[in-house]
Parts: C-alpha cells; sequence; structure tokens
C-alpha cells in the first residue's frame, strides 16, 4: 500500500501545491487567454488533460526503450515536442472522423495545445523526477487537473473583474496578472495541507 | 533610409514591441525564472541565442520551406537550437543548468521565438532578421532583468546573490514566490502602459488575438468568432 | 501529391540535418557533461574526506554491508566515503561519512532530509575524528535523541562498511540476531524460531531459558555457553560434566512448572502495583507489576500516559528470582533503557534489603524511581500473601 500511498501524494501535490499554471507558470498563454469564459476554460482544461495523457503514454516509452538503451538522449527535446504536435494533430482528425460531437465542443482547443509548455513541461518533468510509468501517468493527470482547477477557479474571478472599475494603465492584462497572483497566493494554503494530510 | 530600418528593426524589441511588456509573449519563463538576477539574465541569454541562431536559419530557409508544413519544420529547427543551447550549457556552466531546471527545454514553447520565425523571419532577409533577433532578445533580457531586479531585491535581499545590508534582514519572500511574480509583472506592464502612453501598439486583450501563431491557427479564429 | 511528397521529404530532411547537428554537439559536449559530474560528485566527497584524491565508486553487490549503506566511493589513500540513508525524526536522513585509512571519521555531511531540530546540521561535527572504538562515548543531544541516535548508528554502520570494504570483517548483526544465530547452532532442528520461558524457580547460574516453538528441545543459556536439552530437559550436546551438573539438576524444574493464579480479592492493602500474582508448583510468587514511568510521574502532557509492565519471580522469602520489563512507552533513548537487560537484570537476586543498590539509568530519574517503587512492593505482597497463605 505503499505505493498506493506515493501515488495519492504525487497526485495531490501536482494538482494543488505545484500546480503547474500558478506554481511552475507552464501553461500560463492559456490560462490567461482563454479563462475569460468558464465554457471555455473547462473544454480548454479537458483537452489539456486528454492531450498530457496521451502524449505520457507515448513519450515514456520512447525515453526509456528507444532514447536510453540507444544513448540518444539529447534527442529527447525535438522528439517530444513533435510526438506532441503529431499527437494532437491525430487527435484532432481522429476525433473530427469518429466523435463528431467531442470535436465540435473540443477540437477548437487543441491545436493551441501544441505550443502549450505544460505538456511539454510534464512530459519532460516525469523524466527528470524518474518516475515509473504509473506514476507519470498520475503525475500527468494531477498535472491536467490542476490546470483545469485553475482555469475554472480563474474563470469566475475574471466575470467579477470585467464589472470593475480599474485605472486605465491596470485594464486588461495587468489587472488579470494581479488577480492572478491572489488565486496562486491561495493555492499556498494547500501545501500544508497535503503535507500533513497524507505525506506525513 | 536602409540604415534606418534596420535600426528600427534592432530597436523596436527593446520597448515599442517589447515582447515581455508589449507584446506578451514567452510568459512562463518570465516568471519562472525572475526569481534571482543570475537566473534571469541566463534564460535571456540562452532565448537571445536560440532566437537570433533560429532567425537566421529559418530566414535562410524561408524560401525552401514549403508552406504547409513550416510551421513543424520550424519547431525543429527551434528544439535543434535549444537542444545545442542545452547542452553547451550543461557542459560549461552546470551550475546555471541545474538552476534553470526544466524551463531550458521550454525554450522550445516559448511564444517569443515561434512568434518572431512566424511574424518576421520567414518574411524577411536573413541579416534583418538577425537585427530582429538581437533587439528582440535584448528587450526580453532586459524585461527579465527589470524584474527580477525587483523581486530578487525585496524577496531575497540580494542583489545577484550578493547580500545587502539592512534589506536582507527586511525581505518579502513573497516576492520570490510564484504570486509575487504574477504581481510584480502586472505591475510592471501598467507602469510600461502608462510610460509608453499607449503610442505602443498594445494590445486590448489577452487571447487569441495576442498569440503568434493566431495567422496560421485555422481554430484561433474559430475562438475568436464564438466570442465576438 | 507532388506537393505531399515535397512537404514530407523537406521536413524529413530538416529532421535529418537538425539531428545531425545535434549528434556531433553532443559528441563535443558529453564527455565535458561527464566531467562536470564526476567533479562535482568528488568535490562532495572531498569535502567530508579531505586529502581524498581518486575516487571511484564501488560496486557494493559484492559485499554485505549494512542496509544503511546507499553507496560507496573508494580513495588513493585507502580511505572510503559512504552515503548512508537511515530514518531520521520526520523523513529519511541521507549523511555522507568520510572514513581514512586507519578508520577515523573524517567528515560526516547531512546531505538531506526532513529534521525540524537544527541538530542534524551541526551534530556531525561531533563523530568527527572518533573510530570504532570511541564512538560510542559521544553523547547524543538531549532534545533530538532520536535524531542524534539515528546519525550516530548510521556512521557506526559506515566504520563498519569501510573495515568489510577493505576486506576485514565486522559483525553488523545486531543483538536479537546474535543470540537467534547462537541459539540455532545450539539447537538446529528448531529452525530458528525460539521463545524465552520466564524462569520461576531458582536455577543457579543458568541465565536464560529458551524453548522451540516447534516443540523439538530447549536451550539453556549458561554464561557464554548455549545448551542443547530434548524436550524432556535431557541435554543432547557435548559438554564438560560440571555444566551437564548444573543444568540437569534443575531442567525438570523448569520446564515441568505451572502456576495458578492467585484471586487478589481476599487480600486488604495489596500494593497498587501489583496487577496480577501467582503461585509456581514450586512454590514460588510471580506478579504482574505496572511502574509508573515518566508518563505518569513525570510531565503527563509531553508522553503517552503508560505504565512500564514488569514480571518478576520471588521465592516465598522475598529474594527475587528474574526480573524482566515486558513492556514500556518511555521517552525513546533515555527512559526506554528500562527494557534493556542490563537494566532490569540488576534485580535478580535482590532481597529487600538491597533491591536499591542498582545503577540507575543515565538521565531518566523519574523512570528508575518509578521502577524501584513498583520492585518494592513485591516484598509488601509476599508478606501479605505468605501472611494469608498462613
Amino acid at each position: 500500500m505503499e505505493s498506493f500511498k506515493t501515488l495519492i501524494v504525487i497526485l495531490m501535490s501536482s494538482v494543488l501545491v505545484n500546480n503547474y499554471v500558478l506554481n511552475r507558470f507552464l501553461g500560463i498563454c492559456p490560462f490567461l487567454g482563454v479563462s475569460k469564459k468558464l465554457n471555455q476554460a473547462v473544454g480548454m482544461g479537458i483537452s489539456v488533460i486528454f492531450v498530457m495523457l496521451l502524449a505520457t503514454t507515448v513519450t515514456w516509452p520512447i525515453q526509456y526503450y528507444v532514447l536510453d538503451t540507444n544513448d540518444l538522449g539529447y534527442m529527447q527535446n525535438i522528439l517530444f515536442i513533435l510526438i506532441i504536435a503529431a499527437l494532437v494533430q491525430f487527435v484532432e482528425i481522429a476525433l473530427k472522423k469518429f466523435i463528431p460531437a467531442l470535436h465540435k465542443s473540443l477540437g477548437v482547443y487543441l491545436p493551441l495545445i501544441t505550443t502549450n509548455c505544460a505538456v511539454l513541461g510534464v512530459t519532460i518533468n516525469n523524466i527528470n523526477d524518474k518516475y515509473s510509468f504509473l506514476e507519470s501517468m498520475i503525475s500527468s493527470l494531477g498535472a491536467g487537473l490542476g490546470f483545469l482547477l485553475a482555469m475554472v477557479l480563474f474563470s469566475g474571478l475574471r466575470s467579477k473583474i470585467e464589472e470593475s472599475e480599474i485605472p486605465p494603465s491596470f485594464r486588461g492584462l495587468p489587472v488579470t496578472l494581479i488577480a492572478a497572483s491572489f488565486v496562486s497566493l491561495a493555492f499556498f494554503g494547500f501545501a500544508g495541507i497535503v503535507e500533513n494530510l497524507i505525506g506525513g | 533610409m536602409k540604415n534606418n530600418s534596420n535600426l528600427s528593426a534592432l530597436l523596436k524589441g527593446i520597448l515599442l514591441e517589447n515582447p515581455v511588456f508589449v507584446l506578451v509573449l514567452g510568459t512562463c519563463p518570465t516568471l519562472a525564472t525572475t526569481t534571482s538576477i543570475i537566473g534571469a539574465f541566463s534564460m535571456g541569454i540562452a532565448a537571445m541565442v536560440v532566437l537570433i541562431c533560429s532567425n537566421a536559419v529559418i530566414s535562410a530557409l524561408r524560401k525552401v520551406i514549403p508552406d504547409t508544413v513550416r510551421i513543424p519544420c520550424y519547431i525543429v529547427i527551434i528544439s535543434g537550437f535549444v537542444t545545442i543551447v542545452k547542452l553547451f550549457i550543461q557542459a560549461y556552466l552546470p551550475s546555471i543548468f541545474s538552476h534553470l531546471g526544466v524551463y531550458l527545454d521550454l525554450i522550445t514553447v516559448n511564444c517569443i521565438i515561434l512568434g518572431r520565425a512566424e511574424m518576421f523571419a520567414g518574411k524577411n532577409s536573413v541579416g534583418r532578421s538577425v537585427l530582429d533577433g538581437i533587439g528582440m532578445g535584448i528587450g526580453f533580457t532586459l524585461a527579465l532583468l527589470s524584474i527580477s531586479l525587483i523581486r530578487e531585491v525585496i524577496g531575497a535581499g540580494t542583489f545577484a546573490g550578493m547580500a545587502i545590508p539592512f534589506i536582507i534582514d527586511h525581505r518579502i519572500e513573497f516576492f520570490i514566490k510564484p504570486p509575487g511574480g504574477l504581481l510584480v509583472y502586472g505591475i510592471m506592464i501598467a507602469v510600461v502602459t502608462k510610460i509608453t502612453n499607449g503610442r505602443a501598439p498594445f494590445k486590448k486583450e489577452f487571447t487569441c488575438e495576442g498569440c503568434p501563431s493566431a495567422g496560421v491557427c485555422h481554430t484561433c479564429k474559430k475562438v475568436l468568432k464564438e466570442e465576438n | 501529391m507532388k506537393n505531399h511528397i515535397k512537404n514530407v521529404l523537406s521536413l524529413a530532411l530538416i529532421c535529418a540535418v537538425v539531428a545531425l547537428l545535434l549528434a556531433i554537439t553532443n559528441s563535443i559536449a558529453a564527455p565535458i557533461i561527464k566531467e562536470q559530474e564526476e567533479a562535482a560528485v568528488s568535490s562532495g566527497l572531498v569535502e567530508v574526506l579531505p586529502n581524498g584524491e581518486g575516487f571511484e565508486a564501488l560496486d557494493l553487490s559484492e559485499f554485505t554491508l549494512p542496509e544503511t549503506v546507499e553507496e560507496a566511493y573508494s580513495e588513493k589513500n585507502g580511505g572510503y566515503v559512504i552515503k548512508l540513508r537511515t530514518a531520521g525524526y520526520g523523513s529519511d536522513l541521507i549523511l555522507m561519512c568520510g572514513i581514512d585509512k586507519d578508520g577515523t571519521v573524517k567528515g560526516v555531511k547531512y546531505v538531506s532530509g526532513n529534521e525540524t531540530l537544527g541538530v542534524e546540521v551541526t551534530y556531525g561535527d561531533n563523530l568527527v575524528n572518533t573510530t570504532s572504538d570511541t564512538i560510542d562515548a559521544v553523547e547524543t543531544v538531549a532534545g533530538a535523541t532520536k535524531t542524534s541516535a539515528a546519525f550516530k548508528n548510521a556512521v557506526k554502520d559506515a566504520l563498519n562498511s569501510a573495515v568489510i570494504l577493505g576486506g576485514g570483517s565486522v559483525d553488523i548483526r545486531d543483538e536479537a540476531t546474535i543470540l537467534n544465530d547462537n541459539l540455532s547452532i545450539a539447537l538446529p532442528s528448531a529452525e530458528g524460531k525460539f521463545t524465552e520461558i520466564f524462569i520461576t524457580e531458582e536455577v543457579g547460574n543458568i541465565s536464560a531459558v529458551y524453548k522451540a516453538d516447534n516443540n523439538t528441545g530447549f536451550v539453556f543459556v549458561i554464561g557464554e555457553n548455549f545448551v542443547a536439552a530434548d524436550v524432556n530437559g535431557d541435554i543432547t550436546a557435548e559438554f564438560g560434566e560440571a555444566i551437564k551438573n548444573e543444568i540437569s539438576a534443575v531442567a525438570p524444574k523448569i520446564i515441568n512448572s505451572t502456576m495458578t493464579e492467585i484471586d487478589l480479592s481476599g487480600f486488604a492493602d495489596m500494593p497498587s502495583h501489583i496487577q496480577k500474582a501467582y503461585k509456581t508448583s514450586g512454590g514460588n510468587y510471580v506478579f504482574d507489576l505496572r511502574a509508573a514511568g515518566y508518563g505518569i510521574n513525570g510531565d503527563k502532557y509531553t508522553r503517552s500516559n503508560e505504565y512500564i509492565e514488569i514480571k518478576v519471580s520471588v521465592t516465598p522469602a522475598g529474594k527475587i528470582i528474574v526480573c524482566k520489563t515486558t513492556a514500556q512507552k518511555e521517552s525513546e533513548g533515555i527512559g526506554d533503557a528500562c527494557a534493556n537487560l542490563e537494566f532490569y537484570s540488576q534485580f535478580n537476586g535482590k532481597e529487600e534489603a538491597n533491591y536499591g543498590e542498582i545503577d540507575a539509568i543515565a538521565g531518566a530519574t523519574i523512570t528508575t524511581n518509578g521502577y524501584k517503587s513498583a520492585i518494592s512492593s513485591v516484598f509488601t505482597a509476599i508478606k501479605i500473601l505468605e501472611g494469608g497463605a498462613r
């Protein structure tokens, strides 16, 4: 059961404590760009979870069975980004053909994900942290869920900001960043909780 | 006249089209590596090297690369340069390598580089593209330095690792934590807006409009259409 | 179609060129990176073993080393640097320990861990320049006993490992393993599973008796000797006459002894320490005692309120045959010494007149006094019970 506990800790810490968006700043572009409306935030979040899991499923075996066995570690970056780009294309085509309904709701967000650094970030981090395959999948799931959570929470906050009066220089992006700062601050509260509840 | 436009290709990146404060690109390394001046400086230089090299190569190959597969080609070229820079940093500057960590790899997906490839290098001569790369690189580095200066001095009480008397005893750690980064960044953008007083082609909102790939990304148009 | 082929070809060509460039860069950078990493490792090693040079990582699979040892490096002059992982207060402590060719600790560095006390950073310095003979004399830090004890034990493991890596041999078994190994040598048929019998009769020089869990015999411990006997107590091993006679004289008494519980409700003024009392077939008494330790008499708010449980056998004349601590939850590294044989066996053979003449546990006055007070109640109980019997 020790390993189960490890998995829970990995999941909780990548959702709450080391949140990819608010703590590591990975995927901050779509976080600021697509969080204006709740339905967009959810759509983007779900697409990211999907692509992250898929990318991890492919990149993890490639790293350990192709790159490491042939001493080609230096090809990691270029191969991973190509895999992610190809996967995104592939998923879009597949969705369009087989599940048009899902494509209609998620399809728009998929191409944006290629240059989402959270996806490349999570695949490389899984390798750097020497996670096993299962741990990598859990960590990717956590990263994706954390992204979704941050997006959803923030979209609620943003609709309030839109309605308030802001000094001209701060309008638009500056106030959005400052609001994001407070959401990030709120996530700090989770650090101790996760450590004490599960980590102890 | 020609000289003049070359100069402007170089200088526009520093303030009027500053990639960080005005174009709002490369947000992720901007926030993540500005906890220390040294980290920010090395990230700035690393990104600048990649930017100049990839701008030069992409511009040189702009007539060879087929239009439909240009984005994958750009990504491969950029990723190649990122790996080369990463290997050299790892070999000769190991402390900076461990400091930058995964963010070094993530230069690949830094929007500034792909954005300049798409918006500038793919359409301009090699010389001008290199100048553009230098200008944007300097603008990026200066922006990172200014944010990191505020964050490190207030948050850690040090300047490039050296303790500053008095401040070190009254440091506000909030500023080197993630929320502090977002706060400083937000305020800096507001300040730059105030200084340039709207002279900069400042974007109204940070949405797909601001995304450098918006031009090529057909779905971006859909998102925008949906919003309107 | 032609366009498609052109697209794919140009993308493939660019990939190939980039891959080639990367391979060239890598061939230049990789050796430097490797050198760099080795330099980083050895600078960490020099920190704990100054003057060390020419470090080489050792393959540990050929050696039987203590479990705490994670990595080891040999050094040109015959010294070793050993990386250790041990359980600390919060999480695992990771230490680096440098030992020179004479077996002297030259440096102990705390690498990582989750300790909260601050002791971990400085305690290693106390262990510098100790050897396996002198390390035991270094005191643990009050208030951070667990961390400092873990530190000390890990460094002891490192000292032992250095000897083993140098081709020597050291007994790295703990006390329980040594005992079990000795018992198994004496009585192999027990397959390594023994239970200690609580001695209730006067048995001369025999210090302990173990029964095989599978009922194949007994092992009597007398001095340094482990003497095996069959189920009837007949000695099966070759030993001198003196030992044989001594054991065969008492073996039946021990093996055949039975106990009957005494109903204490009928006795007034029975000391509160007495939980249960038994009369043995040999006419002796056995008591289950409860002693108030640090948790009861000391600071009630920092320790669990647990009693120390003791088992004592006494002759009707009031002479303690065997005393043993059966359960305790005293402070780790201090009061928990009351569970050590060295402490409780001091009461063996004592009487009311001299039971107080024992060495107290260092730093645990409350525990020692609580223990003594429980033992004293035995003599009162004997008088009451003997009086009642009359």
